[in-house]
């Protein structure tokens, strides 16, 4: 009995210790970016290892999605003559929902999951404490960098399946299908908004993307540097981004789009 | 003997485990100083405390007179670049090649122009004798290369200090004679003062000039070799001559073996357990 509640104490101590720590990280990763030659070529190199190199999964992904996405729609749609509305429940659905939590999901397990492992490995390596013996802060070599690339990736990626994913829509309701490409379109146009949907679908991938990277490299630098710790860290990684994005997700939907 | 670094009653502890309490030593300036000790007593932690990356509980840590727990972190930063440190793995950058791991910190702290840079990495390269793996990359090196790269680097900015975590460890015995050799010969070629942290006596003793024993957390024997050979003290001759057992015990602290093995729990022994089955 004693035993629990000093367990459970000690969890708790943990976790608000986590929580100051993860603050404090933060707020040193906003604050380390560089704007010189070196930064912003170390900023260059890690969007490409975390942005273009995502952009496979994204686009396939996407593409995928919006497909399946147009065959429901007509499905339903065309019991009650509605099929022309297809373009307009692909566009909504992509862009208010689908298109930045799936983009998060993904870009979650695969850049946030890389992200911690290398982190991680350059921990356990010493790699991050000889950086700091050379006197070169690893805030501002390595995380900063890593930090600012994952945040500013993750809405482009977003974007870009959304698009993909309309396209996908169109394909198969449009050219498989034979829905009508004038309704499909100019339905899909006088149904979106620009500022109630495209933007806070941005919104939405901008504060995943803020979350996923902050957890992702912080679980890397705060990790115990073991292979254990490596894994512990990563699967944390992907399952509390994961988490936190479903659950950011319902309370934004509700902000923006549930008259909270 | 003017000393270059002075630990002044340090305390440190980690979680519940207390590894100093009170320890004072000085390190000489312009000499090699061993600092060797069983394993688990935190000469690694040492070194972290003395380059900064940890701060004390209690006391303090003087490098060049210099007190690093008052510093702001640039500060602490710009500091650092005085001195070298060999880890104990290398800590090579996996995704440099030896010539761009060398010329990591001139880059980062100089702004020397490339062919300079170029000329100061052959240098350092060839002072280790690895002039010749300057394309490889850090996983073709075997482990002797390793620590040879990782020694270049860190004397690439011309360090007054550089510190060596347990450089000898897991070396082929060439791997050990070429390691052993550098250490002394850069020491006296380039005027460093040099602290390494080892629990190898035979080749720490073959190459220092000071020695400092650590055990419980204070120093047992500070001196030349030949003092720390002829000393008096049970706990300095148990490690010189790497005896098993001694004050130093072979067991690591655990309850009573009786009752260990008959499986009597802690409660038990307190009065407070409700008994088995």
């Amino acid at each position: 009995m004693v035993e629990s509640i000093q367990k459970l104490g000690r969890t708790g101590i943990e976790f608000i210790s986590a929580l100051g720590r993860s603050g404090v990280f933060l707020l040193r990763a906003i604050m380390g970016l560089s704007f010189t030659r070196k930064g912003v070529g170390l900023l260059v190199k890690q969007f490409y290892q975390v942005g273009v190199l995502s952009l496979i999964i994204i686009i396939v992904s996407g593409m995928f999605i919006g497909m399946v996405l147009g065959l429901q729609g007509y499905s339903i749609l065309v019991d009650y003559g509605s099929e022309q509305a297809v373009g307009q429940m692909v566009a909504l659905t992509l862009v208010r929902e689908l298109g930045p939590v799936v983009t998060a999901l993904l870009f979650a397990g695969r850049a946030g999951s890389a992200l911690t492992a290398e982190i991680g490995l350059m921990k356990a390596t010493e790699q991050l404490s000889s950086l700091e013996m050379m006197g070169v802060d690893p805030m501002r070599h390595i995380i900063a960098p890593r930090f600012w690339a994952g945040f500013m990736s993750l809405p482009i990626l977003a974007a870009i399946f959304s698009a993909v994913g309309i396209f996908g829509g169109m394909l198969v309701s449009v050219d498989w299908l034979g829905v009508y490409d004038g309704a499909f379109w100019s339905n899909m146009q006088s149904a979106v908004e620009f500022d109630a949907d495209v933007v806070n679908g941005m919104i939405k991938a901008v504060v995943f993307g803020l979350v996923v990277t902050w957890i992702a490299v912080f679980q890397g630098y705060d990790l115990i540097p073991t292979s254990e710790g490596i894994s512990n860290a990563t699967t944390k990684t992907v399952v509390y981004s994961s988490l936190a994005i479903l659950g950011l997700d319902f309370l934004l939907t509700a902000v923006m789009f549930g008259g909270l | 003997m003017s000393s270059y670094i002075e630990v002044e009653n340090l305390s440190f502890s980690r979680g519940y485990r207390k590894i100093f309490n009170g320890l004072s030593l000085s390190i000489p300036r312009g000499k090699v100083t061993a600092i060797m000790g069983p394993s688990g007593i935190g000469k690694t932690t040492l070194l972290k405390l003395i380059g900064g990356q940890l701060r004390p509980e209690g006391g303090r840590v003087l490098v060049d007179g210099q007190d690093f727990q008052t510093l702001g972190r640039d500060e602490l930063f710009k500091a650092r670049a005085k001195m070298g440190m060999l880890f104990q793995s290398g800590a090579l950058f996996s995704d440099l090649t030896v010539y761009e791991n060398v010329a990591f910190p001139l880059r980062a702290h100089t702004k020397l122009p490339e062919d300079m840079i170029r000329d100061i990495v052959i240098m350092k390269l060839n002072a280790v004798g690895l002039r010749g793996a300057r394309d490889m990359k850090p996983s073709e090196l075997s482990g002797g290369m390793t620590r040879r790269v990782a020694l270049a680097r860190s004397i690439v900015l011309d360090p007054a200090l550089i510190m060596y975590d347990e450089p000898f460890a897991g070396q082929d015995p060439i791997a050990m004679g070429v390691l052993v050799q550098l250490i002394r010969l850069l020491n006296d070629t380039l005027g460093l003062t040099s602290v390494l942290v080892s629990h190898d006596i035979a080749e720490s003793l073959s190459i220092c000039d000071h020695a400092i024993v650590i055990a419980d957390g204070r120093v047992i024997g500070a001196g030349s070799p030949e003092e720390l050979r002829r000393s008096d003290s049970a706990l300095v001759k148990q490690f010189v001559n790497g005896l098993p057992d001694g004050p130093v015990p072979f067991h690591f602290p655990a309850r009573d073996y009786k009752d260990d093995l008959l499986g009597v729990d802690d409660s038990d022994l307190l009065g407070l357990g409700g008994g088995r089955g």
